[in-house]
Protein backbone atom coordinates (compact mmCIF):
# COMPACT_ATOMS: atom_id res chain seq x y z
CA UNK A 1 0.00 0.00 0.00
CA UNK A 2 1.16 3.53 -0.67
CA UNK A 3 2.32 5.46 2.39
CA UNK A 4 3.19 9.10 2.99
CA UNK A 5 5.44 10.65 5.63
CA UNK A 6 3.68 11.95 8.71
CA UNK A 7 4.00 15.72 8.96
CA UNK A 8 4.32 17.02 12.51
CA UNK A 9 3.17 20.43 13.64
CA UNK A 10 6.22 22.13 15.11
CA UNK A 11 4.18 24.94 16.67
CA UNK A 12 2.40 24.48 19.97
CA UNK A 13 -1.32 25.05 19.47
CA UNK A 14 -2.77 27.95 21.44
CA UNK A 15 -6.02 27.46 23.29
CA UNK A 16 -8.08 24.29 23.39
CA UNK A 17 -6.87 21.08 21.83
CA UNK A 18 -9.78 18.78 22.67
CA UNK A 19 -13.07 19.84 21.21
CA UNK A 20 -15.50 17.27 22.61
CA UNK A 21 -16.17 19.47 25.61
CA UNK A 22 -17.82 22.05 23.31
CA UNK A 23 -20.67 19.66 22.51
CA UNK A 24 -23.67 18.35 24.35
CA UNK A 25 -26.81 16.80 22.89
CA UNK A 26 -28.45 20.17 22.36
CA UNK A 27 -29.29 21.97 19.14
CA UNK A 28 -26.19 24.16 19.35
CA UNK A 29 -22.80 23.95 21.04
CA UNK A 30 -22.30 24.52 24.76
CA UNK A 31 -19.90 27.34 24.08
CA UNK A 32 -17.42 28.59 21.53
CA UNK A 33 -13.80 27.57 21.26
CA UNK A 34 -10.97 29.31 23.08
CA UNK A 35 -8.24 29.76 20.45
CA UNK A 36 -5.75 31.84 22.42
CA UNK A 37 -6.30 35.57 22.89
CA UNK A 38 -5.42 36.83 19.40
CA UNK A 39 -7.39 34.24 17.40
CA UNK A 40 -10.37 34.30 19.76
CA UNK A 41 -10.62 38.08 19.41
CA UNK A 42 -10.33 37.71 15.63
CA UNK A 43 -13.12 35.10 15.60
CA UNK A 44 -15.19 37.38 17.84
CA UNK A 45 -14.78 40.24 15.35
CA UNK A 46 -16.00 37.99 12.54
CA UNK A 47 -18.96 36.91 14.67
CA UNK A 48 -19.92 40.57 15.02
CA UNK A 49 -19.60 40.97 11.25
CA UNK A 50 -21.84 37.95 10.58
CA UNK A 51 -24.54 39.26 12.88
CA UNK A 52 -24.22 42.58 11.06
CA UNK A 53 -24.95 40.78 7.78
CA UNK A 54 -27.95 38.98 9.30
CA UNK A 55 -29.36 42.23 10.73
CA UNK A 56 -28.82 43.98 7.40
CA UNK A 57 -30.87 41.27 5.63
CA UNK A 58 -33.59 41.43 8.31
CA UNK A 59 -33.98 45.17 7.75
CA UNK A 60 -34.13 44.94 3.95
CA UNK A 61 -37.29 45.30 1.90
CA UNK A 62 -39.62 42.34 2.28
CA UNK A 63 -37.41 40.42 4.70
CA UNK A 64 -39.71 40.38 7.74
CA UNK A 65 -42.65 39.30 5.58
CA UNK A 66 -40.39 36.65 4.07
CA UNK A 67 -39.31 35.40 7.51
CA UNK A 68 -42.93 34.81 8.50
CA UNK A 69 -43.99 33.43 5.13
CA UNK A 70 -41.20 31.00 4.19
CA UNK A 71 -40.11 28.12 6.40
CA UNK A 72 -36.61 28.03 4.83
CA UNK A 73 -35.88 31.53 6.16
CA UNK A 74 -35.74 30.22 9.74
CA UNK A 75 -32.54 28.30 8.92
CA UNK A 76 -30.65 31.59 8.73
CA UNK A 77 -30.95 32.01 12.49
CA UNK A 78 -28.08 29.51 12.48
CA UNK A 79 -25.52 31.49 10.45
CA UNK A 80 -22.94 31.81 13.28
CA UNK A 81 -23.54 28.14 14.17
CA UNK A 82 -22.59 27.17 10.62
CA UNK A 83 -19.38 29.16 10.86
CA UNK A 84 -18.46 27.44 14.12
CA UNK A 85 -18.73 24.10 12.28
CA UNK A 86 -16.26 25.18 9.65
CA UNK A 87 -13.63 26.68 11.96
CA UNK A 88 -13.17 23.92 14.53
CA UNK A 89 -9.53 23.69 15.61
CA UNK A 90 -8.34 26.50 13.35
CA UNK A 91 -5.72 29.06 14.22
CA UNK A 92 -3.56 31.63 12.46
CA UNK A 93 -3.73 31.72 8.66
CA UNK A 94 -6.11 28.77 8.23
CA UNK A 95 -8.66 30.52 10.47
CA UNK A 96 -8.32 33.73 8.48
CA UNK A 97 -8.50 31.95 5.13
CA UNK A 98 -11.70 30.15 6.16
CA UNK A 99 -13.29 33.31 7.52
CA UNK A 100 -12.33 35.41 4.50
CA UNK A 101 -13.81 32.86 2.12
CA UNK A 102 -16.87 31.83 4.11
CA UNK A 103 -17.82 35.31 5.34
CA UNK A 104 -17.83 36.37 1.71
CA UNK A 105 -20.01 33.39 0.74
CA UNK A 106 -22.41 34.39 3.55
CA UNK A 107 -22.48 37.97 2.23
CA UNK A 108 -23.17 36.70 -1.29
CA UNK A 109 -26.03 34.50 -0.10
CA UNK A 110 -27.37 37.41 1.96
CA UNK A 111 -27.40 39.53 -1.19
CA UNK A 112 -29.28 36.75 -3.00
CA UNK A 113 -31.88 36.60 -0.20
CA UNK A 114 -32.30 40.38 -0.16
CA UNK A 115 -32.81 40.55 -3.91
CA UNK A 116 -35.15 37.56 -3.93
CA UNK A 117 -37.40 38.99 -1.21
CA UNK A 118 -37.23 42.48 -2.66
CA UNK A 119 -38.72 41.30 -5.95
CA UNK A 120 -41.01 38.67 -4.46
CA UNK A 121 -44.69 39.41 -5.20
CA UNK A 122 -45.63 38.29 -1.68
CA UNK A 123 -42.96 40.27 0.18
CA UNK A 124 -41.16 43.33 -1.19
CA UNK A 125 -43.15 43.38 -4.45
CA UNK A 126 -40.70 45.74 -6.13
CA UNK A 127 -42.14 45.30 -9.64
CA UNK A 128 -39.55 47.45 -11.40
CA UNK A 129 -36.75 45.38 -9.85
CA UNK A 130 -38.56 42.10 -10.48
CA UNK A 131 -38.87 42.92 -14.17
CA UNK A 132 -35.08 42.98 -14.41
CA UNK A 133 -34.75 39.50 -12.89
CA UNK A 134 -34.11 36.20 -14.66
CA UNK A 135 -34.65 33.13 -12.50
CA UNK A 136 -32.02 30.43 -12.72
CA UNK A 137 -31.45 26.99 -11.21
CA UNK A 138 -28.94 26.77 -8.38
CA UNK A 139 -27.00 24.13 -10.31
CA UNK A 140 -26.55 26.31 -13.37
CA UNK A 141 -23.25 27.83 -14.34
CA UNK A 142 -24.80 31.24 -14.96
CA UNK A 143 -22.77 31.74 -18.13
CA UNK A 144 -25.85 32.78 -20.13
CA UNK A 145 -26.08 35.90 -17.94
CA UNK A 146 -22.50 37.05 -18.49
CA UNK A 147 -23.49 39.42 -21.29
CA UNK A 148 -26.51 40.90 -19.50
CA UNK A 149 -25.02 43.32 -16.93
CA UNK A 150 -28.32 45.23 -16.89
CA UNK A 151 -30.21 42.17 -15.60
CA UNK A 152 -30.14 40.22 -12.33
CA UNK A 153 -29.75 36.46 -12.15
CA UNK A 154 -31.79 35.17 -9.20
CA UNK A 155 -30.89 31.64 -8.12
CA UNK A 156 -33.99 30.97 -6.01
CA UNK A 157 -32.97 27.50 -4.98
CA UNK A 158 -29.78 28.64 -3.28
CA UNK A 159 -31.31 30.33 -0.24
CA UNK A 160 -34.28 27.95 -0.12
CA UNK A 161 -32.50 24.62 -0.40
CA UNK A 162 -28.74 24.73 -0.82
CA UNK A 163 -27.41 27.25 1.67
CA UNK A 164 -30.28 26.61 4.11
CA UNK A 165 -28.87 23.07 4.40
CA UNK A 166 -25.44 24.44 5.19
CA UNK A 167 -26.96 26.16 8.20
CA UNK A 168 -29.02 23.32 9.66
CA UNK A 169 -29.19 19.65 8.79
CA UNK A 170 -33.00 19.52 9.17
CA UNK A 171 -33.72 22.23 6.59
CA UNK A 172 -34.99 19.93 3.85
CA UNK A 173 -36.85 17.31 5.87
CA UNK A 174 -40.24 19.04 5.75
CA UNK A 175 -40.01 19.60 1.99
CA UNK A 176 -38.93 16.00 1.34
CA UNK A 177 -42.01 14.84 3.23
CA UNK A 178 -44.22 17.14 1.16
CA UNK A 179 -42.78 15.78 -2.11
CA UNK A 180 -43.23 12.20 -0.98
CA UNK A 181 -46.77 12.88 0.15
CA UNK A 182 -47.52 13.89 -3.42
CA UNK A 183 -46.12 10.69 -4.87
CA UNK A 184 -42.45 11.37 -5.57
CA UNK A 185 -40.47 8.32 -4.43
CA UNK A 186 -38.06 8.68 -1.53
CA UNK A 187 -35.10 7.00 -3.21
CA UNK A 188 -34.29 9.86 -5.58
CA UNK A 189 -31.64 12.46 -4.87
CA UNK A 190 -32.94 14.60 -1.99
CA UNK A 191 -31.70 17.81 -3.60
CA UNK A 192 -34.12 18.04 -6.54
CA UNK A 193 -36.75 16.26 -4.46
CA UNK A 194 -36.59 18.99 -1.80
CA UNK A 195 -36.79 21.63 -4.53
CA UNK A 196 -39.88 19.91 -5.91
CA UNK A 197 -41.35 19.86 -2.39
CA UNK A 198 -40.68 23.60 -1.99
CA UNK A 199 -42.51 24.26 -5.26
CA UNK A 200 -45.43 21.97 -4.40
CA UNK A 201 -45.90 23.79 -1.10
CA UNK A 202 -45.56 27.18 -2.83
CA UNK A 203 -42.60 28.16 -0.67
CA UNK A 204 -40.52 29.60 -3.52
CA UNK A 205 -40.44 33.37 -3.87
CA UNK A 206 -42.32 34.52 -6.95
CA UNK A 207 -40.47 37.14 -8.97
CA UNK A 208 -38.80 37.68 -12.30
CA UNK A 209 -39.93 37.99 -15.87
CA UNK A 210 -38.61 34.68 -17.13
CA UNK A 211 -36.73 31.61 -15.97
CA UNK A 212 -33.93 29.47 -17.42
CA UNK A 213 -33.85 25.88 -16.20
CA UNK A 214 -31.01 23.45 -16.70
CA UNK A 215 -30.57 19.72 -16.67
CA UNK A 216 -27.51 20.04 -14.49
CA UNK A 217 -26.46 18.39 -12.32
CA UNK A 218 -28.30 15.39 -13.64
CA UNK A 219 -31.66 13.94 -14.63
CA UNK A 220 -32.81 14.53 -11.07
CA UNK A 221 -33.02 18.21 -12.02
CA UNK A 222 -35.30 17.33 -14.94
CA UNK A 223 -37.71 15.71 -12.52
CA UNK A 224 -37.89 18.70 -10.23
CA UNK A 225 -37.76 21.27 -13.01
CA UNK A 226 -40.85 19.86 -14.66
CA UNK A 227 -42.92 20.50 -11.54
CA UNK A 228 -41.35 23.89 -10.92
CA UNK A 229 -41.77 25.05 -14.54
CA UNK A 230 -45.42 23.97 -14.56
CA UNK A 231 -46.15 26.14 -11.55
CA UNK A 232 -44.10 29.07 -12.82
CA UNK A 233 -45.78 29.10 -16.22
CA UNK A 234 -49.37 28.14 -15.47
CA UNK A 235 -49.91 29.82 -12.14
CA UNK A 236 -47.51 32.74 -12.18
CA UNK A 237 -47.17 33.44 -15.90
CA UNK A 238 -43.38 33.26 -15.87
CA UNK A 239 -42.14 31.54 -19.06
CA UNK A 240 -39.27 29.07 -18.81
CA UNK A 241 -36.49 28.03 -21.19
CA UNK A 242 -34.98 24.56 -20.89
CA UNK A 243 -31.21 24.72 -21.41
CA UNK A 244 -30.41 21.05 -21.86
CA UNK A 245 -26.67 20.39 -21.81
CA UNK A 246 -25.41 17.14 -23.37
CA UNK A 247 -24.57 14.44 -20.84
CA UNK A 248 -21.55 12.97 -22.66
CA UNK A 249 -19.75 16.29 -22.55
CA UNK A 250 -16.37 14.71 -23.36
CA UNK A 251 -17.53 13.70 -26.85
CA UNK A 252 -16.12 16.18 -29.36
CA UNK A 253 -19.28 16.22 -31.48
CA UNK A 254 -21.58 17.61 -28.76
CA UNK A 255 -19.95 21.03 -28.38
CA UNK A 256 -21.45 22.49 -31.56
CA UNK A 257 -24.93 21.34 -30.55
CA UNK A 258 -24.48 22.75 -27.03
CA UNK A 259 -23.25 26.08 -28.45
CA UNK A 260 -26.39 26.34 -30.63
CA UNK A 261 -28.54 25.69 -27.57
CA UNK A 262 -26.66 28.41 -25.66
CA UNK A 263 -27.26 30.87 -28.55
CA UNK A 264 -30.96 30.02 -28.48
CA UNK A 265 -31.07 30.60 -24.71
CA UNK A 266 -29.38 33.99 -24.98
CA UNK A 267 -31.69 35.01 -27.84
CA UNK A 268 -34.69 33.95 -25.79
CA UNK A 269 -33.58 36.01 -22.77
CA UNK A 270 -33.08 39.02 -25.07
CA UNK A 271 -36.65 38.63 -26.40
CA UNK A 272 -38.23 38.12 -22.97
CA UNK A 273 -36.38 40.94 -21.26
CA UNK A 274 -36.17 43.42 -24.15
CA UNK A 275 -32.39 43.87 -23.91
CA UNK A 276 -29.34 43.08 -26.04
CA UNK A 277 -26.38 40.87 -25.21
CA UNK A 278 -23.30 42.93 -24.36
CA UNK A 279 -20.06 41.37 -25.65
CA UNK A 280 -17.90 43.85 -23.73
CA UNK A 281 -19.46 42.67 -20.49
CA UNK A 282 -19.09 39.01 -21.51
CA UNK A 283 -15.35 39.29 -22.20
CA UNK A 284 -14.82 41.13 -18.88
CA UNK A 285 -16.54 38.24 -17.12
CA UNK A 286 -14.60 35.50 -18.92
CA UNK A 287 -11.31 37.20 -18.01
CA UNK A 288 -12.35 36.94 -14.35
CA UNK A 289 -13.26 33.25 -14.81
CA UNK A 290 -9.80 32.61 -16.28
CA UNK A 291 -8.13 34.45 -13.40
CA UNK A 292 -10.19 32.46 -10.90
CA UNK A 293 -9.11 29.19 -12.54
CA UNK A 294 -5.41 30.18 -12.41
CA UNK A 295 -5.79 31.18 -8.77
CA UNK A 296 -7.55 27.95 -7.82
CA UNK A 297 -4.88 25.81 -9.46
CA UNK A 298 -2.18 27.69 -7.57
CA UNK A 299 -4.06 26.92 -4.32
CA UNK A 300 -4.19 23.27 -5.33
CA UNK A 301 -0.43 23.35 -5.89
CA UNK A 302 0.03 24.51 -2.30
CA UNK A 303 -2.27 21.68 -1.22
CA UNK A 304 0.07 19.28 -3.03
CA UNK A 305 2.84 20.23 -0.59
CA UNK A 306 3.16 18.95 3.01
CA UNK A 307 1.42 22.15 4.22
CA UNK A 308 -2.00 22.51 2.55
CA UNK A 309 -3.73 25.74 3.52
CA UNK A 310 -7.17 26.06 1.91
CA UNK A 311 -9.21 22.87 2.01
CA UNK A 312 -12.41 21.32 3.24
CA UNK A 313 -16.05 22.32 2.88
CA UNK A 314 -15.26 26.04 2.70
CA UNK A 315 -12.81 25.54 -0.20
CA UNK A 316 -15.56 23.67 -2.03
CA UNK A 317 -18.25 26.22 -1.15
CA UNK A 318 -16.13 29.15 -2.25
CA UNK A 319 -15.47 27.48 -5.61
CA UNK A 320 -19.19 26.72 -5.99
CA UNK A 321 -20.11 30.34 -5.32
CA UNK A 322 -17.36 31.71 -7.55
CA UNK A 323 -18.04 29.53 -10.59
CA UNK A 324 -21.78 28.92 -10.44
CA UNK A 325 -23.55 31.79 -8.77
CA UNK A 326 -21.01 34.37 -9.89
CA UNK A 327 -19.36 32.98 -13.05
CA UNK A 328 -17.19 36.06 -13.43
CA UNK A 329 -20.10 38.50 -13.27
CA UNK A 330 -19.12 40.27 -10.05
CA UNK A 331 -16.04 42.44 -9.60
CA UNK A 332 -16.23 41.78 -5.83
CA UNK A 333 -14.65 38.34 -6.13
CA UNK A 334 -11.11 39.11 -7.39
CA UNK A 335 -10.06 41.16 -4.31
CA UNK A 336 -11.29 38.34 -2.04
CA UNK A 337 -9.39 35.77 -4.11
CA UNK A 338 -6.26 37.90 -3.80
CA UNK A 339 -6.67 38.23 -0.03
CA UNK A 340 -7.11 34.46 0.29
CA UNK A 341 -4.07 33.92 -1.93
CA UNK A 342 -1.89 36.20 0.22
CA UNK A 343 -2.97 34.33 3.36
CA UNK A 344 -2.26 30.98 1.70
CA UNK A 345 1.27 32.04 0.77
CA UNK A 346 1.85 33.35 4.28
CA UNK A 347 0.45 30.18 5.85
CA UNK A 348 2.57 27.98 3.61
CA UNK A 349 5.74 29.91 4.48
CA UNK A 350 4.89 29.65 8.19
CA UNK A 351 4.06 25.92 7.82
CA UNK A 352 0.71 26.50 9.51
CA UNK A 353 -1.17 23.30 10.30
CA UNK A 354 -4.60 22.63 11.78
CA UNK A 355 -3.77 19.42 13.67
CA UNK A 356 -0.77 18.16 15.69
CA UNK A 357 0.08 15.87 12.80
CA UNK A 358 -1.06 15.01 9.31
CA UNK A 359 -0.92 11.23 9.09
CA UNK A 360 -2.65 10.76 5.77
CA UNK A 361 -3.27 12.79 2.65
CA UNK A 362 -6.74 12.27 1.29
CA UNK A 363 -8.60 13.08 -1.91
CA UNK A 364 -12.33 13.43 -1.25
CA UNK A 365 -14.36 12.07 -4.14
CA UNK A 366 -17.99 11.42 -4.95
CA UNK A 367 -21.17 13.40 -4.35
CA UNK A 368 -20.54 15.16 -1.08
CA UNK A 369 -22.75 16.16 1.84
CA UNK A 370 -19.95 17.94 3.59
CA UNK A 371 -21.85 21.18 3.81
CA UNK A 372 -24.43 20.15 6.35
CA UNK A 373 -21.95 18.13 8.40
CA UNK A 374 -18.45 19.18 9.37
CA UNK A 375 -16.92 15.89 8.34
CA UNK A 376 -13.76 17.13 6.62
CA UNK A 377 -12.60 19.41 9.43
CA UNK A 378 -13.54 16.67 11.88
CA UNK A 379 -11.32 14.23 9.92
CA UNK A 380 -8.34 16.54 10.39
CA UNK A 381 -8.88 17.13 14.10
CA UNK A 382 -9.90 13.58 15.02
CA UNK A 383 -7.71 11.42 12.78
CA UNK A 384 -5.04 13.70 11.28
CA UNK A 385 -6.33 13.04 7.76
CA UNK A 386 -5.96 16.15 5.62
CA UNK A 387 -8.41 16.50 2.69
CA UNK A 388 -6.28 17.94 -0.12
CA UNK A 389 -9.15 18.60 -2.47
CA UNK A 390 -12.60 17.31 -3.30
CA UNK A 391 -14.38 16.35 -6.50
CA UNK A 392 -16.55 19.44 -6.56
CA UNK A 393 -13.54 21.75 -6.46
CA UNK A 394 -12.03 20.15 -9.58
CA UNK A 395 -13.95 22.38 -11.95
CA UNK A 396 -12.55 23.58 -15.26
CA UNK A 397 -8.81 23.67 -15.83
CA UNK A 398 -8.67 25.38 -19.19
CA UNK A 399 -8.43 29.03 -20.14
CA UNK A 400 -11.09 30.55 -22.36
CA UNK A 401 -10.85 33.05 -25.19
CA UNK A 402 -10.58 36.57 -23.78
CA UNK A 403 -10.09 38.75 -26.85
CA UNK A 404 -13.11 40.86 -27.64
CA UNK A 405 -13.29 40.53 -31.43
CA UNK A 406 -16.27 39.57 -33.61
CA UNK A 407 -14.28 36.64 -35.08
CA UNK A 408 -14.11 35.21 -31.53
CA UNK A 409 -17.86 35.26 -30.92
CA UNK A 410 -18.43 31.70 -32.22
CA UNK A 411 -15.66 30.44 -29.96
CA UNK A 412 -17.24 32.37 -27.08
CA UNK A 413 -20.53 30.47 -27.55
CA UNK A 414 -18.58 27.21 -27.47
CA UNK A 415 -16.75 28.33 -24.33
CA UNK A 416 -20.05 29.18 -22.64
CA UNK A 417 -21.46 25.82 -23.70
CA UNK A 418 -18.35 24.08 -22.36
CA UNK A 419 -18.69 25.83 -18.99
CA UNK A 420 -22.37 24.94 -18.83
CA UNK A 421 -21.76 21.26 -19.60
CA UNK A 422 -18.84 21.09 -17.19
CA UNK A 423 -20.72 22.51 -14.30
CA UNK A 424 -19.42 21.64 -10.83
CA UNK A 425 -19.80 17.95 -9.97
CA UNK A 426 -21.51 17.13 -13.26
CA UNK A 427 -18.17 17.45 -15.04
CA UNK A 428 -17.20 14.28 -13.15
CA UNK A 429 -20.48 12.41 -12.58
CA UNK A 430 -21.34 12.60 -16.28
CA UNK A 431 -19.14 12.28 -19.30
CA UNK A 432 -17.89 8.75 -18.87
CA UNK A 433 -15.61 6.88 -16.51
CA UNK A 434 -12.53 8.73 -17.77
CA UNK A 435 -13.58 11.87 -15.91
CA UNK A 436 -14.94 10.09 -12.86
CA UNK A 437 -12.48 7.24 -12.33
CA UNK A 438 -9.29 7.90 -14.32
CA UNK A 439 -9.02 11.53 -13.27
CA UNK A 440 -9.25 10.59 -9.61
CA UNK A 441 -5.99 8.63 -9.89
CA UNK A 442 -4.33 11.51 -11.72
CA UNK A 443 -5.13 13.78 -8.77
CA UNK A 444 -3.98 11.13 -6.29
CA UNK A 445 -0.66 10.95 -8.10
CA UNK A 446 -0.19 14.69 -8.55
CA UNK A 447 -1.14 15.61 -4.99
CA UNK A 448 0.74 12.70 -3.41
CA UNK A 449 -2.32 11.26 -1.67
CA UNK A 450 -2.33 7.86 0.03
CA UNK A 451 -6.05 7.74 0.69
CA UNK A 452 -9.37 8.43 -1.02
CA UNK A 453 -12.56 9.08 0.90
CA UNK A 454 -15.40 8.02 -1.39
CA UNK A 455 -18.71 9.57 -0.59
CA UNK A 456 -21.30 6.98 -1.55
CA UNK A 457 -24.56 8.86 -2.04
CA UNK A 458 -27.09 6.08 -1.83
CA UNK A 459 -29.59 7.89 -4.09
CA UNK A 460 -27.07 8.79 -6.80
CA UNK A 461 -27.39 6.27 -9.59
CA UNK A 462 -24.63 7.99 -11.59
CA UNK A 463 -21.87 6.92 -9.23
CA UNK A 464 -23.15 3.76 -7.63
CA UNK A 465 -22.67 1.79 -10.84
CA UNK A 466 -18.92 2.38 -10.76
CA UNK A 467 -18.36 1.19 -7.20
CA UNK A 468 -16.61 -1.98 -8.36
CA UNK A 469 -14.27 -0.09 -10.72
CA UNK A 470 -13.15 2.19 -7.91
CA UNK A 471 -12.45 -0.80 -5.64
CA UNK A 472 -10.48 -2.71 -8.28
CA UNK A 473 -8.40 0.25 -9.32
CA UNK A 474 -7.65 1.37 -5.75
CA UNK A 475 -6.43 -2.14 -5.03
CA UNK A 476 -4.15 -2.11 -8.11
CA UNK A 477 -2.64 1.19 -7.04
CA UNK A 478 -2.32 0.39 -3.33
CA UNK A 479 -4.49 3.34 -2.31
CA UNK A 480 -6.72 3.15 0.73
CA UNK A 481 -10.31 3.80 -0.27
CA UNK A 482 -12.71 4.59 2.55
CA UNK A 483 -16.37 4.28 1.59
CA UNK A 484 -18.68 6.59 3.49
CA UNK A 485 -22.42 6.33 2.90
CA UNK A 486 -24.89 9.19 3.09
CA UNK A 487 -28.12 10.50 1.66
CA UNK A 488 -27.01 14.07 1.01
CA UNK A 489 -29.38 16.47 2.73
CA UNK A 490 -31.65 13.88 4.34
CA UNK A 491 -30.07 13.26 7.77
CA UNK A 492 -32.66 10.66 8.74
CA UNK A 493 -31.20 7.97 6.48
CA UNK A 494 -27.60 8.30 7.68
CA UNK A 495 -27.01 10.45 10.71
CA UNK A 496 -23.86 12.49 11.16
CA UNK A 497 -22.53 10.02 13.73
CA UNK A 498 -23.15 7.06 11.43
CA UNK A 499 -21.19 8.86 8.74
CA UNK A 500 -18.34 9.56 11.14
CA UNK A 501 -18.46 5.97 12.42
CA UNK A 502 -17.88 4.60 8.91
CA UNK A 503 -14.69 6.60 8.64
CA UNK A 504 -13.59 5.83 12.20
CA UNK A 505 -14.20 2.10 11.73
CA UNK A 506 -11.81 2.07 8.77
CA UNK A 507 -9.18 4.02 10.69
CA UNK A 508 -9.36 1.66 13.66
CA UNK A 509 -9.73 -1.69 11.92
CA UNK A 510 -7.68 -1.27 8.74
CA UNK A 511 -5.23 1.49 9.58
CA UNK A 512 -4.94 0.32 13.24
CA UNK A 513 -4.72 3.91 14.45
CA UNK A 514 -5.97 5.75 17.50
CA UNK A 515 -7.63 9.18 17.18
CA UNK A 516 -5.65 12.35 17.77
CA UNK A 517 -8.63 13.77 19.66
CA UNK A 518 -10.74 10.92 21.05
CA UNK A 519 -13.22 13.38 22.60
CA UNK A 520 -14.73 14.05 19.18
CA UNK A 521 -14.83 10.49 17.87
CA UNK A 522 -18.43 10.31 19.14
CA UNK A 523 -20.42 13.53 19.10
CA UNK A 524 -23.99 13.80 20.41
CA UNK A 525 -25.22 15.93 17.49
CA UNK A 526 -28.09 13.90 16.11
CA UNK A 527 -30.57 16.60 17.09
CA UNK A 528 -28.27 19.53 16.50
CA UNK A 529 -28.82 22.13 13.86
CA UNK B 1 -14.36 71.41 31.95
CA UNK B 2 -14.76 68.71 34.56
CA UNK B 3 -17.80 67.38 32.72
CA UNK B 4 -15.87 67.41 29.43
CA UNK B 5 -13.02 65.51 31.04
CA UNK B 6 -15.44 62.80 32.17
CA UNK B 7 -16.77 62.14 28.66
CA UNK B 8 -13.83 59.98 27.51
CA UNK B 9 -14.01 58.01 30.75
CA UNK B 10 -17.74 57.44 30.32
CA UNK B 11 -17.16 56.43 26.69
CA UNK B 12 -14.39 54.04 27.73
CA UNK B 13 -16.57 52.56 30.44
CA UNK B 14 -19.45 52.15 28.04
CA UNK B 15 -17.25 50.54 25.41
CA UNK B 16 -15.74 48.17 27.96
CA UNK B 17 -19.15 47.21 29.25
CA UNK B 18 -20.48 46.65 25.73
CA UNK B 19 -17.45 44.54 24.87
CA UNK B 20 -17.87 42.48 28.03
CA UNK B 21 -21.53 41.79 27.35
CA UNK B 22 -21.01 40.97 23.68
CA UNK B 23 -17.99 38.77 24.37
CA UNK B 24 -19.94 36.86 27.02
CA UNK B 25 -22.78 36.30 24.55
CA UNK B 26 -20.25 35.18 21.94
CA UNK B 27 -18.18 32.87 24.12
CA UNK B 28 -21.07 31.10 25.83
CA UNK B 29 -22.97 30.87 22.53
CA UNK B 30 -25.94 32.67 24.09
CA UNK B 31 -26.96 34.11 20.71
CA UNK B 32 -27.49 30.70 19.11
CA UNK B 33 -29.02 29.22 22.25
CA UNK B 34 -31.58 32.03 22.20
CA UNK B 35 -32.26 31.50 18.51
CA UNK B 36 -32.49 27.71 18.82
CA UNK B 37 -34.60 27.48 21.95
CA UNK B 38 -36.69 30.67 21.87
CA UNK B 39 -37.02 32.07 18.38
CA UNK B 40 -36.99 28.94 16.22
CA UNK B 41 -39.82 27.09 18.05
CA UNK B 42 -42.05 30.14 17.66
CA UNK B 43 -41.29 30.36 13.96
CA UNK B 44 -41.92 26.63 13.44
CA UNK B 45 -45.26 26.93 15.21
CA UNK B 46 -46.11 29.92 13.01
CA UNK B 47 -45.28 28.05 9.79
CA UNK B 48 -47.31 25.01 10.88
CA UNK B 49 -50.39 26.94 11.96
CA UNK B 50 -50.57 30.37 10.44
CA UNK B 51 -49.25 30.09 6.89
CA UNK B 52 -51.67 28.89 4.26
CA UNK B 53 -50.24 26.90 1.40
CA UNK B 54 -51.60 26.24 -2.06
CA UNK B 55 -50.37 22.76 -2.92
CA UNK B 56 -49.80 22.29 -6.63
CA UNK B 57 -48.24 19.42 -8.51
Amino acid sequence: MKTVDIVYNTKKKKGETQYGKLFNDGKVRKRREWRGLKDTLYDFSRWLYLWGVVIDVTMSKGAIKGLFRYRWMSNYLAVPHAMDKFTMGMRDETLRITHTAMDFVVKDVAKCIKETLRGDRRCGNDVEFSNKCVLSDENAMTVFMMGFPMLKAILREIPTMFSANIMTQQSTMHYLDVAQRFGIPGDVCPMPEAEAGISIEDDFSVLGKCAVQVNTTCDGSLMGNGLIAKRLEREYGIPTFQLAAPMRHESPDVLDYAAEDMKACIKWVEEQMGVKWDWDAYFECIKRVNATTRMRWSWLEVNSTPYPQFYGAVFSLFNDTDYMGNCGRSADFPPIEKKINDLIIKGYKNKTMQAPEYRHRCIVWGVQPQYCIDQLYWMINCWGVIPLTDMLSMVVDKQFCEENKPENYEQAYKDMAYLNMNMIMRNKTHGGYEVLVDELWEHVERMNADMVMMWEHMSCKALNGLHGQFEDQARERGIHIVWVNHDLCDPRVFTRQQIRDEFSTYMRTVMREEPLDPTIEFLPDEHAW
Amino acid sequence: MKKLAKIPLIALGGATGTFAVLFTVYFFNLDEKFMAYCVDPILQWWYDNKVEHKYYV
